[in-house]
């Protein structure tokens, strides 16, 4: 059975991507990333000298703003510089610079769905293109289960709206490595299978996630080729 | 806090040194003449109402937005417009992220008065419902990159966003300032670095009519009279060009906007034509792109003080609305004619207040307006008591039955030609 997506793409089909790197002038680093008509700008600045309270010295400490298009920041905003900050935390090497501070800003230039993946991935790119030191790179994206239990990649707005749940997943970068093989797994599982960040809205099965997690890893690992081929 | 302020930017002495010596000589680092201005670019997003606009190394972004809301008491007509400006942390290491420093809020005050001054929104028109609804406008613009003149850059990005921007019932007109910072030797346009070493700046806005619509000039160096005047010349010359090329750049991208959405016209669409309309179609259809100095019989019949205020764009404006009025007329040859769509969007960017008495349920709906507004219509038209409106009433019942045959975007010109006919009958 197949479904009608609404732009007539299958239902394992990603929007086209593009990105792009070096956009802005002040930033050190500074990355577009779009996915469809989802489109975010990100910047870094960093590192600079010193940590905020509350924040561990021996480790380098991110502070993620978040800016939306129009609009107050409100809750919803802080909520996802939270969860960018603690997803760019787990990829990058805190311990290259101690007590520093990183700022990554994200801007929202359009919203069609899916703006939480697209900000992971402009924020490494941007990162890439600022030269943090990273320990690999994430991947995100959105699966979404539609009310007759066919799992949708990456769904636009309305047909988020449309959902009966969705889910943002961030996997690391599938990593090419000079060590042999066998070296790179944690506990029997290669460590490209490793979730970094799940958020989920409105309910599913377990076995409904399971399904979107199998889904968001194949559609993370396609993404993750075009992503080591973009930021060359 | 004492963190931040050790990442600020400094200038080093012999940058600033060699950036004045230059400068007495005229010349600056970039290699432009003292009066020269960097390149502008002027791009728009996939939506109405976002622009982005590049000039040198400043990057600005600007979105509008719309509201219903409550109008304020004292002014039950008029609808609302504010300006919220952004100095993102992206643009600068020194901007702070809440906060808004004092330059971000001169920045925000300044480009605000210089709409306001203008007259480029006419907020007249922005009223649905008088004493309950009005549209507020908001207008956030988002500076990305600082390489000095934010008070330009931003200001023409809010302009661009203005421009293309469709509530969906009526588009808005834009006035067109310019601004000019100078600081002794005189420098228009300074880069960061040049920023970093003046000792002054004034900003005048001017609409292109070579109005003074706002100057601000706060603290700094003290500057001759002559000076003033001096840049008050250059500046209007600068706004002129400026207003051209933003114009140039709206109208390619109206342009094509309409060329994607042409829609095709049914056989016969004229309900009532006039024929010394028709004549003029084809001159129209030829010079649509010229401003074309029109005298119209709508605009005399219900002239009214708005009109004064905006006699800068009003010209040009009504003459395009008269374009398209007369266009609607004559269905079967421009329905092939990919420009005529081009010049129905661009047109209703006439501001309607000129018809006063119409103006508070005037709807000039475009085929891009929302399925609910055009179920308020014919609501609000009932609401109306007016003996014009009570005419209009009854021609769009049956326009409201015909629009449930016809495509969308036939309706709005039905409504525009019903409308001038009732106009031209009662003047």
């Amino acid at each position: 059975m197949e479904i009608d997506r609404g732009d007539g793409r299958k239902p394992n089909q990603l929007r086209p991507v593009a990105c792009s790197r070096g956009i802005l002038n002040r930033a050190h680093g500074s990355a577009s990333w779009s996915q469809g008509e989802t489109k975010v700008l990100a910047a870094v600045y960093g590192p600079k000298a010193g940590t905020k309270k509350n924040e561990n010295p021996e480790k380098a400490c991110f502070e993620v703003i978040w800016k939306p298009k129009t609009g107050q920041i409100g809750k919803p905003e802080k909520e996802c510089e939270m969860i960018l900050k603690r997803t760019l935390q787990s990829i990058c090497l805190l311990n290259v610079h101690p007590n520093t501070t990183t700022s990554i800003i994200i801007q929202v230039v359009n919203d069609d769905g899916g703006l939480l993946p697209c900000a992971i991935n402009a924020a490494c790119a941007a990162l890439v293109d600022a030269g943090i030191p990273l320990k690999h790179l994430a991947a995100a994206i959105c699966c979404s289960l539609a009310k007759n239990g066919r799992v949708l990649l990456d769904p636009n707005k309305s047909e988020e709206q449309n959902m009966k749940g969705f889910v943002y997943l961030a996997f690391p970068n599938s990593i090419q490595s000079v060590l042999p093989e066998g070296s790179l797994q944690v506990g029997g599982e290669p460590v490209e299978h490793g979730i970094i960040t799940s958020v989920t809205h409105g309910a599913m099965s377990v076995d409904d996630y399971l399904l979107c997690l199998q889904r968001g890893r194949a559609a993370c690992e396609k993404l993750s080729v075009f992503i080591r081929s973009s930021l060359k | 806090m004492e963190q931040r302020l050790a990442n600020t930017w400094r200038m080093t002495v012999n940058e600033k040194k060699f950036i004045e010596t230059a400068l007495h000589s005229d010349l600056r680092i970039d290699g432009r003449r003292p009066f020269d201005y960097r390149e502008l670019t002027v791009k728009f997003g996939r939506e109405d109402g976002s622009s982005e606009v590049q000039l040198g190394l400043t990057h600005v972004m600007g979105f509008v937005s719309s509201q219903l809301v409550q109008p304020y008491r004292d002014r039950p007509n008029e609808g609302t417009l504010s300006v919220y400006t952004e100095l993102s942390p992206m643009a600068d290491p020194s901007f702070e992220a809440g906060r808004p420093t004092e330059s971000a809020v001169e920045l925000g005050r300044v480009i605000d008065r210089g709409l306001r001054e203008s007259r480029a929104v006419d907020t007249e028109s922005l009223c649905v419902v008088s004493g309950k609804f009005v549209w507020s406008i908001r207008i956030d613009l988002h500076i990305l990159d600082n390489g000095g003149n934010l008070v330009d850059a931003a200001n023409i990005a809010a302009l661009a966003a203005l421009l293309t921007f469709r509530r969906p019932e009526c588009s808005l007109g834009g006035e067109d300032g310019q601004e000019v910072i100078v600081h002794p030797p005189e420098v228009i346009d300074p880069t960061h670095f040049e920023e970093g070493v003046m000792g002054g700046r004034l900003t005048a806005t001017l609409n292109a009519n070579g109005d003074v619509c706002a100057i601000q000039k706060a603290g700094g160096d003290g500057v001759m009279q002559s000076v003033i005047m001096q840049c008050l010349r250059i500046a209007s010359v600068k706004a002129a060009d400026i207003t051209a090329k933003i114009r140039k750049a709206v109208d390619s991208y109206n342009t094509e906007r309409a060329l994607s959405k042409i829609r095709r016209q049914p056989a016969s669409v004229a309900v009532q034509v006039t024929e010394p309309n028709q004549i003029e179609v084809k001159d129209f259809l030829s010079k649509h792109k010229e401003k074309l100095m029109l005298k119209s019989e709508e605009g005399g019949a219900s002239h009214s003080d708005d009109m004064e205020i905006e006699a800068q764009s009003s010209e040009q404006d009504k003459s395009r609305r008269r374009d398209s009025t007369s266009k609607s007329f004559v269905g079967g040859p421009l329905s092939w004619d990919p420009y005529s769509k081009g010049v129905d969007f661009e047109e209703l960017q006439a501001s309607i207040a000129s018809r006063v008495k119409v103006a508070p349920v005037e709807k000039l709906e475009k085929s891009r307006s929302d399925e609910p507004y055009k179920g308020e219509s014919p609501k609000l038209l009932a609401d109306s008591s007016t003996s014009l409106l009570s005419d209009e009433k009854a021609a769009t019942g049956l326009q409201i039955e015909k629009e449930k045959t016809l495509k969308d975007a036939v309706k709005p010109k039905h409504k525009r030609k019903k409308k001038a006919s009732t106009n031209t009958d009662a003047s």
